[in-house]
């Protein structure tokens, strides 16, 4: 189960996980804190930031959604969701002490080592942040190894902004940067962040492209405009990583759903360079 | 490889001899004017005179449907199970070389990396035993695609008709030799002269189309080869290669199934997302998709094309696409890589 299974046994098996805390970040979206039922597949379980699951509840189906909490906390995994459809909307009853079951982890992952020594900017969109999220905390975790870190977060309007407190602590650290934007219109009167699209805004930052990697995660609209003004600023599409949410139903490179070009998402994916992403056909 | 002959008598009796507890014999049967696989009795008239069954094979190593877990909901909550192996030793007589063909193709994609259990069960418990050719239809295209009217591929016994009437009999792999073994009272040392094969004509050259298509993502041919189709997904349930697949949840109040069900990338909502967002918005984008996967994106991947040439897409689309006439349309009329080549920008 999970994993590679190179003994055999049922690969859509999932673990079954406790729900041990519940919050909501924002109207419709809400993040799980789950823990293995089982002590054994707790010690042996292991990832790294950019992999996803797939989480489920029993008699309505599974969703994929990235890991939303780093690697570098142990003994449990988060996954923050949108009520959406008929998987999320079960998530959504879920209550504190509940189970639901999760396979994965699955897919590549962000090359958090080869990034080093080296200036990190991370941009994301709305609901894209929790994907996100988790390479963030990861690198700020670990956060001696790296240069400067600049986070950059637009959402449609404040109250869309996800993981509010987690936002403020950012904010609040000296050593991370943090830019926060809302959609024209989306702002409060209390609202001191800035607004405006989130390309827009980045671009106004003036972010340096100098020894620097850009993470992008979005709606695609959002990437099409994010790219070329990091492109302007001077990052190299070998610098530029982004995260694929293409649908999902297996995640073992078998269903077929999120096949572009000859990789299979789930598997190559979801985690990409932009000059992979360049060779791969307009189509995700 | 061994070969053997055994008689039209003789080979009228394989489902009675092979006739044994857990054991199922699957052949191709006459039912009005549809002929298909089905399990077979010692008093069932095996057909071998059609061109091709009505679907493939895949769906004894592929079901339709299946549980891929079950689960109950008990006082202590959820208990997990995997779901008993539906299908026991099973023998196929009479799939044509193109419908085994298929399986070697399937195994590469349900055994990369994450190995599918249920579907290795089912290829491991199952002895292939396939005809040749001797006829073909227009719409047969297996010697485009690197097939021919005698492709063992994926087959454990080929059998071919002979002019007497019985059939030569090449024993192809360890299975096949252990079948062989039990049915040595039924098969002779010396077959008789086989049939000449089925002369199909060769529609396009694969490997020209392979290239055409790596330069031609973008080409305006998709949408006029598209035009017609109706997004029904028909060519994708005949097809024996076709193995994308969807999963759902059926349940009740005391427990229920995660299963597995066909799916097709010629649905509009086969990829859209929850934000709404549809990477294949358009039918174009679709019916290139199913071609581009079978001809460039698995041979990329699986050093195999995902398309035997069996014809059954052709036989079946209710409106007429011949996608062996596409591909030809493809490798011919396809215009060389522009230097402004969108896929250069993003």
């Amino acid at each position: 189960m999970n994993a590679k299974n190179e003994s055999g046994g049922n690969i859509y098996r999932p673990y079954m996980m406790r729900v041990v805390d519940i919050r909501d970040e924002a109207p419709g979206v809400r993040t799980l804190r789950l823990e293995f039922l089982d002590e054994a597949q707790a010690a042996a379980f292991r990832f790294e930031a950019g992999q996803f699951g797939l989480y489920s509840i029993f008699g309505e189906g599974e969703c994929a959604f990235c890991i939303a909490s780093p690697p570098t906390r142990r003994g449990y995994i988060e996954c923050t969701f949108r009520e959406a459809g008929r998987v999320t909307r079960a998530l959504m009853r879920v209550e504190i002490g509940e189970t639901i079951g999760f396979r994965g982890p699955y897919g590549n992952v962000f090359p958090v080592d080869e990034w080093r020594g080296r200036n990190l900017l991370f941009v994301a969109g709305g609901i894209a942040l929790p994907p996100m999220r988790c390479v963030i905390w990861n690198c700020l975790d670990r956060r001696e190894e790296f240069g400067d870190v600049t986070i950059v977060y637009g959402a449609r309007t404040v109250d869309d902004l996800v993981y509010k407190h987690e936002l403020k602590e950012w904010a609040e650290r000296p050593d991370v940067n943090l830019i926060t934007t809302v959609d024209p219109g989306g702002e409060t009167p209390d609202w001191r962040g800035k607004v405006g699209f989130v390309p827009t805004v980045l671009d106004q930052a003036g972010v340096s492209p100098d020894n620097a990697v850009a993470v992008v995660c979005g709606p695609p609209i959002m990437i099409k405009f994010t790219i070329p003004v990091l492109e302007k600023a001077g990052f190299a599409p070998q610098n530029i990583y982004t995260t694929l949410e293409n649908r999902m139903k297996c995640g073992l490179g078998k269903c077929g759903r999120c096949n572009v070009g000859a990789v299979y998402v789930c598997k190559e994916g979801p985690v990409f360079r932009l000059d992979e992403l360049r060779a791969l056909p307009d189509e995700y | 490889m061994q070969t053997r002959g055994i008689s039209k008598k003789n080979f009228d009796r394989l489902p009675e001899v092979l006739a044994r507890a857990g054991r199922t014999v699957i052949a191709p049967v006459r039912n009005g004017e549809v002929v298909a696989f089905a399990a077979v009795g010692p008093d069932t008239a095996i057909c071998l005179d059609e061109i091709n069954t009505r679907l493939s094979l895949k769906e004894f190593f592929f079901p339709r449907t299946e549980p891929l877990l079950t689960f109950r909901r008990t006082e202590n909550g959820i208990e997990m199970s995997d779901p008993a192996p539906t299908q026991g030793e099973t023998i196929v007589i009479g799939a044509r070389g193109c419908d085994a063909a298929a399986l070697p193709a399937l195994d590469a994609l349900f055994n990369w990396d994450f190995r599918d259990e249920a579907y290795n069960r089912r290829r491991e418990n199952t002895t292939v035993i396939s005809i040749a050719c001797n006829d073909c239809d227009a719409c047969c295209f297996c010697t485009s695609v690197g097939g021919s009217p005698h492709n063992t591929a994926g087959s454990d016994i080929m059998l071919s008709e002979t002019r007497d009437g019985g059939y030569l009999v090449e024993i192809l792999t360890q299975k096949g030799e252990a079948l062989a073994d039990e049915l040595a009272d039924l098969l002779s040392e010396a077959p008789g002269e086989a049939l000449p094969y089925a002369e199909v004509p060769v529609k396009f050259d694969a490997q020209k189309v392979r290239r055409a298509l790596e330069e031609n993502f973008d080409s305006p041919l998709w949408a006029e080869l598209a035009r017609t189709c109706l997004s029904c997904g028909c060519c994708t349930y005949v097809c024996p290669n076709c193995h994308c697949f969807d999963m759902q949840d059926e349940a009740g109040k005391s427990g229920g199934a995660r299963i597995r069900m066909w799916d097709s990338c010629q649905f509009p909502l086969f990829t859209k997302h929850t934000s709404g967002h549809n990477p294949r918005p358009t039918q174009a984008s679709r019916w290139r998709q199913r071609i581009q996967h079978k001809f460039n994106y698995y041979p990329q991947k699986f050093d195999c094309v995902s398309c035997v040439g069996c014809g059954r897409c052709i036989r079946l689309c209710p409106v007429g696409i011949d996608i062996s006439e596409h591909l030809a349309r493809i490798e011919n009329e396809a215009p060389e890589r522009p230097a402004d080549h969108p896929n250069d920008n993003y």
